[in-house]
């Protein structure tokens, strides 16, 4: 994946660097070039000074210095005069003007002019490596500023450049952190330039995205409430029928059923369009739940009783902060799934308690249980596990276990689902969290 | 000194990062993670000290050639390896390269041999000046200022190339790889001619006074693609064959990937 | 008359690849030395025939490394300190040809002067 903030940080450096040190090298060689026509310069005022010296008959051995070096020859080429570390053998060629030459083991800058006063050939030199390296070390300090800068320059840009980049990552924070069902225009105040476009056209995908759940959701509910009156009638119609032929019995018991079905489906896709976000808030109060479903469970027995069920309902009084149509609608979906997908006989445990994490309440069947692999999917809208080949064979239209969801959500309760250990059977848990405004962050599914 | 450092430095480093900007350019639209330019490099760090080490050992190596004959056969294996690079960067086109390890290594030992070379100069370089106190400071700055310049280039040079459409990327790098390639083929020659294993008359043409090879631009060519300003006619015919013998190495790439129309028999 | 040059070495080449072997005559080659003192070249100005090929042995007297270099000569050789290096040059057209020592260019320079035979002292 392509950083920016790397790709910006790389190839401004690079940039920098580039700069820096190709002035610096530039910088350099022009001031070696300068440093050189100065020190030629101070070599001919040597040559000069040597000119004015007192020429003696014998050759005379001066030492000046090891850096400096000169002789002095006559115009027919006999050597006057010469400093220490040059031998007699001439230093350059008798011809005006600057030339490097190696002798003593050295590299010489020499300068050889023609005195016509005197007539004598002045020959002065200067050593290169000492020039050199006195010049390098006078330049080296003004060149060395600007690379000492650079990480200076690179701790700038790193910030900078981070900087810059905050206002992406803000962004992103903002996108990241958003709930799924969130999907309100973004706050992102005074956007720059560059994120503006970005910005408005995620506002107006949001917007466009609400637009439609609404107008989905409407639908839903208008076509669930719409169902109702024709279904109604029918009903009538059916049971006018039944009496009208009693012999028909079987068609029409199946066509009663089947009906039956409908309206639950209708009645359940109502019920999940009924709690949305938005109408659901202002209903928040605390709620027993342990009473809460002792009343449910008092509501449902006659339903339970009729298939030879059991129910218990064991735990303690809790209290959690939430609507009390929907935790009805909640539990009973809870106890009516417990009931249909087990076998007759069977027995339902509900338990209402204080787990680690929060308010547990828990439904518990001795079922056949959810295969491992479907567990996931039991919230999915009309799924049902085993698909049309229920083995329950029970009326069902895979909406119960979504809108337990639903409400869970808008409760901000972990839901659980889970195979019984000790035996067939399957636990739904949900659990709500102590303090409502502090929703529960699972790091692992954990039941009560 | 100091501007003698950093052009020792930039001339060694610069053959080689140019070679890794195309090659890391390449590897993005491959999808080639950039693990062999790590091996390459540690690879190449590891044979320039032990070359460097022995340099003097191996230099008397063959009546006194043995440096020239080494550095020839790094050429000549850098040029192999390119060679068989540019071979499966144009069969593989702009799709990911999942095929074999055969291209990353082919890569890794591209760069491994160049590095070997050049940073073995370099090692010498920089040890011969370690005890002399009066020139480190300007040594180890102008190194320092030499090896920044060159990578500093091949970063822009390989943002430059990726900024680029993807097939446009591949081509500029497979005519720059071919360049290279035959540059060094060249140079490895001029070593043979230098070590007096292969005989030459004099040179073929002068055009020094056009681009002179030690300037700033006769050092880019140089790194780029192996500019030469009196080459003989034996450097100038290998160059050529080298060439020929990368676009042909292409062209087969481009076959087998079926970009170019075979001829039916 | 390059034209007519370059075939041999063309063919040489072919050759010493084919065989990998050293073809060139050694015998016949003329030989030049070059010091290495205190990064100086003794000595600095080195006269070689024209049209011959010369092999130059370059000796190190310095405890230092050197490269001797030449953008003109095409030539590009590390020598260690304290060990000698053998270059071949050559055949050249008569001029100057400036060389260096890569690591001391203020001082390690020298240029070899290429005359024709008559002139070459």
């Amino acid at each position: 994946m392509t950083s920016i903030r790397t790709y910006l940080i790389v190839a401004l450096l690079s940039t920098v660097a580039l700069g820096n040190f190709v002035a610096a090298v530039y910088g350099y060689r022009s001031s070696m070039i300068e440093a050189e026509a100065l020190l030629d310069s101070q070599l001919n005022d040597a040559v000069s000074l040597i000119a004015t010296m007192r020429t003696v008959s014998t050759p005379l051995v001066d030492a000046p210095s090891s850096l400096m070096a000169f002789q002095i020859w006559s115009a027919d080429g006999k050597l006057i005069q010469r400093s220490a570390n040059t031998s007699d053998a001439p230093i350059t060629v008798f011809e005006d003007g600057y030339r490097d030459e190696n002798f003593e083991g050295f590299r010489w800058r020499v300068l050889s002019r023609f005195d016509q006063q005197q007539q004598r050939w002045l020959l002065v030199g200067e050593r290169i490596d000492i020039r050199t390296q006195l010049a390098d070390k006078v330049i080296l300090h003004a060149v060395m500023p600007i690379v000492a800068s650079l990480p200076l320059v690179a701790l700038v840009v790193w910030l900078v450049v981070g900087n810059g980049l905050s206002l992406v990552r803000k962004l992103a924070q903002e996108l990241g952190g958003k709930r799924a069902d969130d999907l309100s225009r973004l706050t992102t105040s005074n956007p720059p330039v560059e994120l503006a476009p970005v910005v408005d056209a995620i506002n107006d995908l949001l917007r466009r995205l609400q637009e439609s759940v609404l107008r989905e959701r409407r639908f839903s509910a208008d076509a669930a409430h719409e169902l109702r009156t024709p279904l109604s009638a029918i009903k009538v119609h059916i049971h006018n029928l039944r009496n009208e032929y009693p012999d028909e019995t079987d068609a029409l018991r199946t066509l009663d059923r089947d009906i039956n079905r409908l309206s639950h489906l209708i009645e359940q896709i109502m019920l999940l369009y009924r709690t949305t976000p938005e109408s659901y808030q202002a209903n928040m109060q605390e709620v027993d739940l342990h009473a809460l479903a002792q009343s449910v469970i008092g509501d449902l027995y006659a339903d339970i009783d009729a298939r030879q069920q059991s129910i218990s309902l064991t735990g303690s009084a809790q209290t959690v902060t939430g609507d009390r149509d929907s935790l009805i609608i909640l539990l009973s979906n809870l106890i009516l799934n417990a009931s249909k997908y087990s076998a007759e006989g069977a027995s339902i445990t509900v338990h209402v308690d204080r787990a680690e994490l929060g308010i547990c309440l828990s439904v518990a069947d001795t079922g056949p249980g959810i295969p491992l692999a479907e567990i996931s999917r039991v919230f999915d809208r009309f799924y049902r596990v085993g698909g049309d080949r229920h083995s329950s064979a029970a009326d069902g239209c895979g909406l119960g276990l979504s809108i337990v969801k639903h409400i869970g959500d808008l409760h901000h309760a972990n839901i659980v689902i889970e195979n019984n250990a000790d035996g067939p059977g399957l636990t739904v848990s949900v659990i709500f969290p102590a303090d409502f405004q502090s929703p529960l962050i699972f790091t692992r599914h954990s039941a009560c | 000194m100091l501007v003698n450092s950093v052009i020792i430095v930039l001339r060694e480093v610069l053959e080689a990062t140019l070679m890794i900007s195309v090659l890391l350019a390449v590897s993005r639209p491959l999808q080639l993670a950039s693990r062999w330019l790590a091996a390459g490099l540690a690879l190449g760090l590891v044979g320039a000290a032990a070359y460097g080490y022995f340099l003097g050992p191996v230099s008397n190596l063959f009546d006194g050639v043995g440096q020239e004959l080494v550095n020839a056969l790094l050429q000549f294996g850098t040029y192999a390896a390119l060679l068989l690079i540019v071979f499966l960067i144009a069969r593989q086109g702009s799709q990911p390269y999942r095929n074999s390890r055969v291209l990353p290594t082919a890569m890794s030992t591209a760069i491994a041999l160049a590095a070997a070379r050049e940073g073995s100069e370099i090692l010498v370089f920089v040890t011969g000046f370690l005890h002399m106190d009066n020139f480190m400071p300007s040594v180890g700055l102008g190194s320092f200022a030499g090896a920044a310049i060159g990578c500093s280039i091949g970063v822009l040079f390989y943002y430059f190339l990726l900024a680029m459409p993807v097939r446009r990327t591949l081509r500029i790098a497979l005519a720059l790889l071919a360049l290279a390639a035959a540059g060094m083929s060249a140079q490895a020659t001029r070593l043979l001619i230098q070590a007096d294993w292969i005989s030459v008359a004099g040179p073929l043409w002068d055009s020094s006074g056009f681009i002179a090879e030690d300037s700033l631009p006769g050092q880019l060519l140089y790194a780029l693609v192996g500019y030469e300003a009196t080459p003989s006619a034996t450097e100038a015919l290998v160059y050529t064959a080298s060439i020929a013998l990368m676009a042909l190495s292409i062209f087969l790439g481009f076959r087998a990937a079926g970009q170019v129309p075979t001829r039916v028999q | 008359m390059l034209k007519s040059d370059s075939r041999p070495g063309a063919r040489c080449w072919l050759i010493s690849i084919a065989l990998g072997l050293a073809v060139a005559a050694h015998a016949a080659t003329p030989e030049f030395e070059i010091e290495i003192r205190n990064h100086l070249f003794e000595p600095d100005v080195l006269v070689i025939p024209a049209h011959t090929k010369v092999k130059l042995i370059v000796f190190n007297r310095d405890p230092t490394p050197e490269e001797f270099e030449s953008f003109e000569l095409n030539r590009e050789k590390v020598i260690m300190g304290g060990s000698k290096a053998i270059i071949f040059i050559g055949p050249l057209p008569p001029g100057e040809y400036p060389f260096f020592g890569e690591f001391n260019p203020a001082t390690a320079l020298g240029r070899i002067v290429v005359q024709d035979d008559g002139d070459a002292g």
